[in-house]
């Protein structure tokens, strides 16, 4: 929590005998994040693959050329092979395959080239087909330039008025006309330029000889017989396809995972006789990795700390306890933190879900929303992100339906009972008696909601700068200064706005004698009309001048963005009365429509009209939109007002070697 | 109503109308170029969506100017 997992930087060292079995055990122990290997020098290269290497990456290459040809690509085995099975047929499995395979997708691949050769020469047939000329007769004259093709418009008229000696076939089919013109030579250029007039597109037709009509007879025929061997031939490889189908996926990841492991040593260093592998590993699984390697080489390898040399790129494994883990999920969104820095993870899984069930505030929605991310979580566990998403989803709508039950005392944009100056408004107690009446109603307390966002801005906004305060501390002792300084100011517009409030909402009044009693908000003076407190107005005046020291005059003009910072926050209010509003709105228009619809028929239908529009505007405005909205301005008031106070970012993932077997099952030596 | 309280609440509706369409002409640009940077570099998609929501301030002053005004109408 707050920080990623220790780290330890640590070489690999051993005897080139044991190369390969100490791959083979970092691999199964999934603990080891490599640094390539780049300084060569006369005693260390860069290693060379593993001799099983080629022959793997052989076999590799005719497997996913097989599921190419099978077109397997997204077959997902029902059942895991073990590798002692897959090895043991690989070599036989091979020859079959690529007897059954092999040949007979080229064999498909000719006859779909083949057919399609010959439909394109019925097509470039077609136009000539009434004309009843032998193919032959329209190429190979001394004298004559023909022109075969398709016309938008009849370029006869045209034709006969400027060019002499000419024939012409024409047939015209819808919009188009399909003509054979036959002319002097002498003539060929205006004819040329009379048909491209009229929209000419010249059709190429095949070298055949005889009659269209009957080559194109004969073309469909040929096709048919095609299409049957081609039926023929795919219903070969369906079957190669059903029996072969999960070993070879299961081969695949399996023989892909040997090439990984084969081509690894070409990023460690290897002399003669030693190979030397450098990385991290997690400080608190040293000793696994010891005893791993005691076991598995004999003691030809072992493992050793290496002291940190100054600012190194350490990998980072983030470490959160499992409930917060899915929040990981918005720092994987924008940037990995550094090694040295404060995950944030803890402080996204507080205020994400309070933000957005203060937004949403409604025991139907919220309780519908915890229902739509326990579904995510159970259905889509193949789909990690997603999956994350569902835990999210299903703490923001356990917070809303908090905040809809305790606080505002409502259910589906209705609340639990009529307000008191508006004894008429719909509400559940028509139906059912619940005893909770609201602390705070949404849209009669505008301000109260505005003074609280501001509250929760303050908090926020303070863990903040207090984290950018132990980001920096080490590093630079001026900036990390410069936080508390923003610390100042903060406090001094918070005051401010609490001062403002007064006593006109229960948060300034609460807030103005409790936490910030000691600066006395009451004691205030008129500046420009506005009621300013003398505490606020003396920690700007501190804060300002220590910004000055330490982070310079630019930062004077950041200061109005630390107000606009707090200012955003009125998000949270604005977001959570807009949407009361809305359910409000769709409420009261279609509750009188479905209750006051009158007898009859048409009242029955009239109701059920009402009650079908009414659950659609609810379900896609408020909820989804709703929780849309909600859900990205919850993240946005973490990523730019939190996350710019102290985030840097741009750390390094922690990406271990390691493989993930899915359909394959290694076998334990 | 009297008509201070009329030209008050057309005040706080200008405020945020107008407040509304001066966020959506920045986003509307910022969110185009948002979405190509993503298309090319799913990477890209936080820092995206922190420019985009960037201009939303903008429209967050007009509601709190328009409920000040609300508040005095």
């Amino acid at each position: 929590m707050l920080r990623p997992e220790g780290m330890t930087r640590a070489v690999v060292v051993g005897s080139i005998e044991s190369l390969d079995g100490t791959i083979g055990c970092l691999y199964e122990l999934g603990i080891l994040h490599l640094i390539d290997f780049t300084k060569q020098d006369d005693e260390f290269k860069l290693g060379q693959p593993l001799q099983e290497a080629s022959d793997a990456s052989q076999k590799l290459l005719k497997l996913r050329a097989m599921i190419r040809a099978l077109e397997i690509e997204g077959h997902r085995p029902k059942e895991t092979l073990q590798v002692k099975e897959i090895n043991g047929k690989i070599e036989q499995a091979m020859v079959t395959l690529d007897l059954n395979t092999s040949t007979k997708a080229e064999a498909r691949q000719k006859i779909q080239s083949l057919i399609r050769e010959k439909e394109a020469e019925i097509k470039s047939l077609d136009p000539v087909r009434t004309f009843g000329i032998p193919v032959e007769y329209y190429d190979g004259y001394e004298n004559l330039a023909v022109f075969v093709g398709i016309c938008k418009q009849d370029p006869e008229p045209a034709l006969r008025a400027k060019v002499k000696d000419f024939e012409l076939f024409a047939n015209a089919k819808k919009s188009e006309i399909a003509i054979a013109l036959f002319v002097k030579n002498e003539w060929r250029l205006e004819a040329s330029r009379i048909l491209t007039d009229h929209g000419f597109q010249e059709v190429k037709l095949p070298k055949l000889e005889g009659n269209p009509e009957k080559i194109m007879l004969r073309l469909s025929s040929e096709i048919s017989d095609l299409e049957k061997d081609l039926k023929r031939i795919e219903a070969d490889i369906d079957s190669v396809r059903k029996q072969f189908a999960d070993f070879i996926i299961a081969s695949e990841e399996h023989l892909a995972i040997e090439v990984l492991k084969a081509e690894t040593p070409l990023r460690i260093a290897t002399s003669a006789n030693s190979f030397v592998i450098d990385g991290w590993i997690p400080t608190a699984r040293m000793e696994e990795i010891r005893t791993a390697l005691d076991e598995k080489c004999c003691g030809l390898s072992f493992v050793e700390t290496v002291p940190r040399e100054g600012e190194e790129d350490t990998p980072v494994k983030l470490k959160n306890p499992q409930p917060v883990k899915p929040f990981e999920f918005f720092i994987n969104l924008v940037s990995t933190p550094k090694y040295e820095e404060i995950d944030p993870t803890i402080i996204l899984f507080i205020t994400f879900p309070i933000f957005f069930g203060f937004m949403i505030g409604d025991l139907g929605f919220g309780a519908g929303l915890m229902a739509l991310g326990a579904v995510i979580r159970l259905k889509l566990k193949g789909f990690p992100d997603l999956y994350k998403l569902g835990a999210i989803i299903l703490a923001g709508g356990l917070i809303a339906s908090i905040f809809g039950l305790f606080v505002f005392a409502e259910a589906f944009g209705v609340p639990f009972h009529p307000p008191p100056d508006n004894l008429e408004e719909a509400s559940w107690e028509s139906v059912v008696n619940i005893p909770i009446h609201p602390m705070l109603e949404k849209m009669r307390n505008v301000l109260e909601m505005l003074a609280l966002s501001f509250v929760a801005g303050w908090l926020h906004l303070t863990i903040g700068f207090v984290f950018g305060f132990f980001n920096n501390i080490h590093h630079s002792k001026k900036h990390a200064l410069a936080k508390i300084a923003w610390l100042l100011i903060l406090l001094g517009i918070f005051t401010e706005l609490m001062a403002m409030g007064g006593n006109a909402t229960e948060t300034s009044k609460f807030m103005n004698s409790t936490v910030l009693a000691p600066l006395m908000p009451g004691s205030t003076v008129m500046i420009a009309g506005i009621k300013t407190a003398y505490s606020a107005l003396a920690l700007i005046a501190i804060g300002i001048p220590s910004l000055l020291l330490t982070e310079g005059g630019q930062a004077l003009t950041e200061v109005i963005g630390l107000f606009t910072n707090l200012i955003s926050y009125a998000r949270l209010a604005a977001i959570a009365v807009g949407k009361g509003a809305m359910a409000f709105a769709f409420n009261s228009m279609l509750f009188g429509m479905i209750f006051e619809s009158g007898p009859g028929v048409v009242g029955v239908v009239i109701a059920i009209l009402g009650i079908v529009t009414l659950v659609v505007c609810q379900l896609f405005f408020v909820f989804f939109l709703g929780a849309l909205s909600a859900g990205i301005q919850a993240m946005r008031l973490n990523y730019v007002e939190f996350f710019l106070k102290f985030f840097e970012g741009g750390g390094t993932d922690f990406k271990p070697l390691s493989y993930e077997r899915k359909y394959s099952v290694a076998t334990t030596k | 109503m009297d008509p201070g309280t009329g030209m008050a609440l057309i005040g706080a509706g200008i405020a945020i109308g107008a407040a509304g369409i001066g966020t959506g002409i920045a986003q509307s640009q910022i969110g185009a170029a948002a979405v190509g940077a993503t298309a090319e570099d799913p990477k890209m998609f936080g820092r995206g969506i922190i420019l985009l929501v960037l201009p939303e301030t903008i429209v967050i002053l007009g509601f709190v100017i328009a409920i000040l005004l609300w508040l005095k109408s």
